[in-house]
């Protein structure tokens, strides 16, 4: 078995089943920790609109901190963007959801792709350089946060790398990307990577117990 | 109206007084961080498990605390003052814990120590941490959950002990009890207020506080009058009167619980249809939100603050005010626990324009309000002065910028904070109550 066997073979595929039973057992593990139901005379009883209004609200900074936190703001969407862009819209990943999932959408040009991985990642390489200088963010880092971000990063540069054909063998750099990939999911489960499934129902709770009480989120 | 006082200098004398180490309960190390991890286990429900599992350390966070506006301490940070609890949460409880517990350090007495300073010192819980959370978690509330911790390993600061047992022990706080309050009533009597104080039934069960009847007793008169001109079928109980908590300041339940039971118990008596809470946003907040889940029942009465009172009492027809025409300004101080944490903004804000005052917003308003500094017990600390001192330099700082002629609040607390910061700084502006304004303005 070749490295590009075992990395799109069982490498891949005990990646995703500790990628969706991990996160499974995680947010079973914390829903199971049952919370009190609040029996105070709400002030305002719509909570689930509350709720979904928090969803998108926390999604910009509240007036008053829009300045303070400006750079995290911008650098956040940019990110974001970024990512979903290139994992979702680049030819060769549609095939490969395609085969997971059993449908396909429209590709992107490459070259549009290979503008959102480099600004990706440049902009992950800002957000590391900004956690390990700011006082505040360094001081409160613990490993999680570097591994969550090395576990994102490296994906991304092999990616650029396999799409440039740049350093090795195209085989061995899809090889190398496909399992940079694999230890992304592996550790999507264990660290802070759950953000992505744990903030709407975190955001969506902020809404219902503050929307009770008649107070935006 | 003007009813003797204690002045704010013999006040701050009564605090000092209570600035020595008393010893606390003769815990071993051991007992202390296990008591602290019960009290922990205790409140960490779904919902804050999920705030500890969604944080992403982002530190955002600090840019909503006065405290690390103030010093630019990152030990300030919100999101580690709870960093005790997380790592309970992870080492104990999170479902990955058999992961987590391998690169995890267990919470140590030394800890505990260190928090006391981050968790009562420096932080009033005044949740504009909550409002600037990108994924929402309510970092206030995992905070107060440390609060709980400390108070269960028997490491709550020496002030709020002393003030914590007195109300427990002897339902009384600085020293305000049945006897001091019947005093007032006599007094304000003999001035033409009629307080109905013990009435066996009644509508309206009026609360106050130690704060009012020693320092602002003019707010306690404020309100009788305010009740009187409205034709509420009211009452003041001695036995029941106190509306602060220092049990939730203190993260204490049993104190908490049984200072709510206390209240209930007398409403209920007398068939109360409202509990009338005084200026104070932590004893609003008590009753208002955690009433009825600690008492396991939903509350047989509503439970509604001044501002709301009066702006409703406005829009009736049952209380009519002069309107100012002299274009006087005022900025509203908005308490964090009436309105961030207790949705009561609008009102007071009605209740100002009703009297024709011009209401200039500082520029962090309502949700997002700059506390006092001296919120949830905090201004009893010794420990805590320079701390409050600077993120009142804050506050001060936003009041100025608004060029108006006073600034006015609903909460006794943040009033005193306000006027000890002005006390010490110098500071010129008025400070005032929003029930003492009101009352001041009521209509023939």
């Amino acid at each position: 078995m070749t490295l590009l066997e075992f990395a799109s073979g069982p490498g891949l595929q005990w990646a995703l089943w500790i990628f969706v039973f991990g996160i499974t057992w995680r947010v079973v593990g914390a829903v199971f920790l049952l919370s009190r139901k609040d029996i105070s005379k709400p002030r305002h009883t719509n909570t689930i609109s509350a709720g979904l209004g928090a969803v998108w609200s926390r999604s910009a900074p509240a007036h008053a901190f829009e300045k303070k936190i400006r750079f995290q703001h911008v650098t956040g969407y940019a990110w974001h963007f970024a990512l979903f862009i290139s994992v979702l819209f680049f030819a060769p990943h549609i095939l490969f959801f395609e085969s997971v999932l059993g449908f396909s959408w429209p590709h992107l040009p490459n070259t549009i792709i290979l503008i959102t991985a480099i600004v990706a990642t440049a902009v992950l390489i800002a957000l590391l350089i900004r956690r390990a200088t700011h006082p505040v963010q360094r001081f409160i880092s613990n490993a999680d946060d570097y591994i969550s971000i090395f576990v994102v990063l490296v994906p991304l540069v092999t990616g650029i790398l396999a799409f440039t054909h740049f350093g090795a063998r195209y085989e061995t750099l899809l090889a190398v990307h496909l399992l940079s990939v694999e230890v992304m999911l592996i550790w999507f489960p264990f660290g802070k990577l759950m953000h992505m499934i744990m903030t709407i129902p975190a955001r969506f709770q902020a809404g219902t117990a503050f929307g009770r009480r008649g107070v935006k989120a | 109206m003007n009813t003797e006082a204690m002045s704010l200098q013999d006040f701050r004398g009564k605090l000092r007084e209570m600035s020595v180490d008393i010893p606390g309960r003769d815990l071993t190390d051991e007992d202390r961080v296990r008591r602290a991890k019960k009290a922990f286990a205790q409140k960490l429900n779904g919902h804050r498990a999920v705030d500890m599992d969604t944080c992403l350390q982002c530190g955002m966070c600090a840019e909503a605390c006065h405290f690390y506006e103030a010093t630019q301490d990152e030990r300030y940070a919100p999101v580690y003052k709870f960093r005790p609890l997380r790592r309970f949460y992870r080492r104990e409880m999170s479902p990955m814990r058999w992961f987590y517990r391998a690169f995890t350090r267990d919470i140590t007495v030394a800890d505990l120590r260190e928090w006391q300073h981050l968790v009562y010192d420096a932080c009033t819980g005044c949740g504009r941490c909550d409002m600037i959370c990108p994924m929402g978690i309510k970092i206030s509330a995992a905070i107060r959950v440390m609060r709980h911790g400390l108070a269960g390993a028997g490491l709550v600061p020496s002030e709020m002990r002393i003030i914590r047992d007195e109300q427990r022990d002897k339902n009384t706080l600085f020293g305000v009890g049945a006897e001091q309050l019947k005093a007032l009533v006599q007094k304000l009597g003999s001035e033409g207020i009629n307080v109905p104080l013990d009435r066996e039934q009644a509508d309206v069960m009026l609360l106050t506080t130690a704060i009012e009847v020693l320092l602002f007793p003019d707010a306690f008169a404020a309100t009788a009058k305010i009740l009187n001109k409205a034709g509420a079928n009211w009452t003041i109980r001695s036995d029941a009167f106190e509306a602060a908590n220092v049990g939730i300041i203190t993260g204490d339940d049993p104190t908490m619980i049984l200072a709510i039971k206390r209240i209930v118990e007398k409403a209920n008596a007398i068939g109360a249809k409202t509990v009338l809470m005084p200026e104070s946003g932590h004893a609003y907040q008590t009753l208002r939100w955690e009433g009825a889940n600690e008492m396991g029942e939903p509350l047989s009465f509503d439970v509604v603050s001044i501002p709301e009172f009066v702006a409703a009492e406005i829009k009736a027809g049952r209380l009519n005010l002069k309107t100012q025409t002299n274009g006087a300004s005022v900025t509203y101080h908005d308490p964090c626990r009436l309105s961030r944490k207790g949705g009561v903004t609008q009102q007071p804000r009605d209740v100002l324009t009703a009297m024709g005052l011009e209401v200039r917003e500082t520029t962090s308003n309502r949700r997002e309000n700059y506390c006092c500094g001296g919120g949830c017990g905090e201004f009893v600390l010794k420990s805590a002065a320079d701390l409050r001192q600077k993120a009142f330099e804050i506050k001060k700082h936003e009041i100025d910028e608004t060029g108006a002629d006073a600034v006015v609040t609903g909460c006794s607390n943040c009033r005193i904070n306000l006027m000890i910061g002005a006390d010490n700084s110098g500071w010129q502006t008025p400070v005032t109550s929003l029930v003492e304004t009101v009352a001041a303005n009521l209509a023939d």
